[in-house]
């Protein structure tokens, strides 16, 4: 495109307000959170106190196992949601009879509002009255009768991030979305050759759609480090801080007025997530997925 | 391809003065109709709605205020169904100075709302207006002034006895509640072989009827006034032993559940002892299985052998108090502390009382018939040799408030020793 010089000035006002609004609510915030992250802001007054914020959370053995709890989210989205989904979008997309009943099934936790689901959650996780305990019964688990599921140290973890796993119809649909852009070409060539459906799965679509898969995976982390309402509607990172983790951090130490702890949690965060975004580009190899 | 930029950008700058002359016309109109009306609108986010015991007397309060003040004053509820994100909200409001016109605080944050400087002084009304000393007891407004300010008005009290079901401990061969732990805990065993539960606790958001417990333990092993101490009075340590125990005779849910959940254990006869406040008692009656509120009994907590509390101690405190975001027009301010007036009249606040079983700090000619679970509370609070704070009001310090229902859970699940969780305590702070 070519653009001529006197046009320079309305290409700048056109791009003013989008820099203007990424400035107001993204810079400008950030660059308040970085510098009242060194005083002892609690929200009337601040003073100046270096490092001592950073100090106190990382001699804080919950904020460490909030980071640890936070890597397990990441993990455990990268190497079991993401190919899950995966899986599903490979086998979906077959176009087998049905499979748009599938799809939407797998997709409507996507749509209904994630407090609902969390509170649904509890509610069947409950040691009481739960419906997993009744399933778990009544195929002979008795030792599971009345276990507290989101109350116990061993299993509330567990508990928590396997039910993430209902969010896996996400990634499935963009997954999904990519096989249909395959051209038909490469499946007729593979019918030429007497491939099987698995053979055409792993040697056609899974490599073409590689991309998208990356994708996924940094979605997928950059989701599962902002961690909040299931951990705070189901567990409130207990028992014993034993679900904690990042965002629901910062949120307890902001909700007790010590906003500049808190703020120094979230530049901790920020750290964080731009470690593991570096980190993800160089494993999976950017070109790929740009 | 080469775009006119110059035309197109000509066209949008039309398009955004038509926009902005349209807003403008919008706003005039909007700004010229709320004048004429002259009608001053109250914003009161209230937590006395829904399943709240207070709902319909507050609700008829305000209605009958604002037909009283048709065409001057109109008060509205924002409904605010939870405590606990309520109180979040208002945090943030009193940091970013947005307060409402009209809200409740509790004793947490009254500090900080003095600190903010966002709050209504209602000192120079209650100096020129007779009613305020009318309908308080004496020193109990002088006693929450700060700095020469009065940024709130005491009104909602609470103590929290025990309250047990008297058939299910019957059932367990008991007649008389216990007065000691050791006594309490044989009951507890009784109850247990009876098919029962004990105890409803709870470890969920701030642990409210567990931290009850915990506060009479605590007051009775270091007296009311242990909050000065330390936590590294023994006291601390004492009363998580007892927690640690009553932890061995309750629900399998306790761990993570709410109050919704501990209290519904208790309405359903699933639980035989269950510590909560007045305003609890007309939910016996509203949500509890049939016959619930007869079978209901009301004791002081049992005390610790060798402690320095005193027998019939009780635990409890101000509720919440009433404030006022500070006003720029005087007109809306005078408004506002009609409102207040309102609400603290005697006759409003009986009808609240005897409404809800809900106890307040203005004096009010309560009616012969209260509820007799009321009567039995508030006859034991009178021959109390104490009310000491509960532990979130004691301690003063918003992070260790918050950190004790990790440290319960931590306790329960036996995770860390009674000492280990009185270092949690301490490390949150």
């Amino acid at each position: 495109m070519k653009i001529k010089k006197d046009e320079v000035i309305w290409l700048l006002i056109f791009i003013a307000p989008a820099i203007g609004l990424f400035f107001l609510f993204f810079i400008l915030p950030i660059l308040f959170l970085f510098i009242t992250s060194f005083t002892n802001w609690d929200g009337i007054s601040a003073e100046f106190v270096g490092f001592e914020n950073y100090v106190k959370l990382f001699n804080k053995k919950t904020f460490i196992r909030a980071i640890t709890n936070n890597l397990y989210w990441c993990l455990t989205a990268a190497i079991i949601t993401v190919p899950l989904a995966l899986i599903i979008a490979l086998l979906l997309a077959h176009r087998s009879r049905g499979w748009k009943v599938f799809r939407t099934v797998l997709f409507i936790p996507q749509v209904v509002s994630s407090a609902a689901i969390a509170m649904l959650w509890a509610a069947m996780f409950n040691s009481e009255y739960g419906l997993v305990n009744f399933l778990l019964d009544y195929i002979g688990f008795s030792d599971y009768q009345n276990h507290n599921w989101l109350g116990n140290v061993r299993t509330a973890n567990a508990a928590l991030i396997g039910f993430s796993l209902c969010y896996v119809g996400y990634f499935m649909v963009i997954m999904l979305a990519k096989t249909a852009s395959i051209s038909d070409d490469y499946y007729d060539a593979a019918n030429i050759d007497g491939a099987s459906q698995f053979q055409k799965d792993v040697h056609i679509t899974a490599p073409l759609i590689k991309s998208t898969f990356f994708l996924c995976i940094i979605l997928a982390v950059i989701f599962n480090l902002r961690q909040f309402e299931y951990v705070y509607l189901m567990t409130a990172g207990g028992p014993a801080n034993k679900t904690q983790v990042l965002v629901v951090y910062i949120w307890n130490e902001l909700s007790v007025q010590r906003l500049g702890r808190g703020n120094a949690a979230g530049v901790i965060m920020i750290g964080i997530g731009a470690l593991l975004l570096l980190t993800l580009r160089k494993l999976l190899k950017s070109e790929t997925y740009n | 391809m080469c775009l006119n930029l110059k035309k197109i950008g000509g066209l949008m700058i039309k398009s955004i003065l038509k926009l902005f002359s349209v807003a403008f016309i919008s706003v005039s109109l909007t700004i010229i109709s709320t004048v004429a009306s002259a009608e001053i609108t109250i914003n009161w986010p209230s937590i006395w709605v829904g399943k709240d015991s207070k709902t319909t007397v507050i609700r008829e309060l305000v209605d009958e205020f604002n037909a009283a003040n048709s065409g001057a004053i109109k008060v509205v509820i924002e409904e605010q169904t939870d405590y606990d994100i309520y109180a979040q909200k208002l945090t943030a409001q009193i940091s970013t100075g947005d307060l409402p016109d009209v809200f409740t605080v509790g004793s947490d944050l009254l500090d900080i709302l003095y600190r903010s400087g966002k709050a209504m002084d209602l000192a120079p009304h209650v100096n020129s207006d007779s009613h305020w000393n009318n309908v308080y007891p004496e020193n109990a407004l002088q006693s929450n002034m700060m700095g020469g300010q009065l940024t709130n008005l005491p009104y909602e009290l609470f103590v929290t006895p025990v309250t047990y079901n008297k058939k299910l401990l019957k059932d367990a061969g008991y007649d008389e509640f216990p007065d000691n732990y050791d006594d309490f805990f044989k009951m507890c065993e009784a109850v247990t072989a009876t098919g029962k539960v004990c105890t409803s606790q709870m470890t969920g958001k701030n642990a409210w009827t567990s931290m009850l417990w915990y506060s009479q333990a605590l007051a009775s092993a270091g007296g009311p006034d242990v909050y000065g101490k330390g936590l590294d009075h023994p006291a601390f340590v004492k009363a998580f032993e007892v927690m640690e125990k009553m932890y061995k005779y309750t629900t399998s849910d306790a761990i993570g559940a709410d109050a919704g959940v501990s209290g519904g254990h208790f309405l359903n006869e699933r639980t035989a002892v269950f510590m909560n406040g007045p305003w609890f008692i007309a939910r016996y009656t509203s949500d509890g299985i049939p016959g619930l509120h007869e079978n209901i009994g009301v004791a002081p907590a049992p005390m610790l052998s060798g402690g320095e509390g005193s027998p019939g101690g009780y635990v409890g405190g101000k509720q919440s108090s009433l404030a006022a975001g500070k006003q720029s027009d005087p007109a809306k301010e005078e408004a506002v502390v009609k409102f207040l007036k309102w609400l603290t009249t005697p006759e409003n606040v009986a009808r609240l009382s005897f409404s809800s079983g809900a106890m307040f700090i203005v004096k009010a000619d309560l009616p012969s018939d209260m509820d007799r679970l009321f009567q039995e509370m508030n006859e034991q609070k009178g021959n109390a040799p104490y009310v000491a704070p509960i532990f979130i009001n004691g301690i003063g310090s918003l992070p260790v408030a918050k950190e004790f229902s990790q440290a319960l859970s931590a306790l329960a699940l036996g995770d860390v020793t009674p000492e280990g969780a009185v270092e949690m305590l301490k490390d949150a702070e």
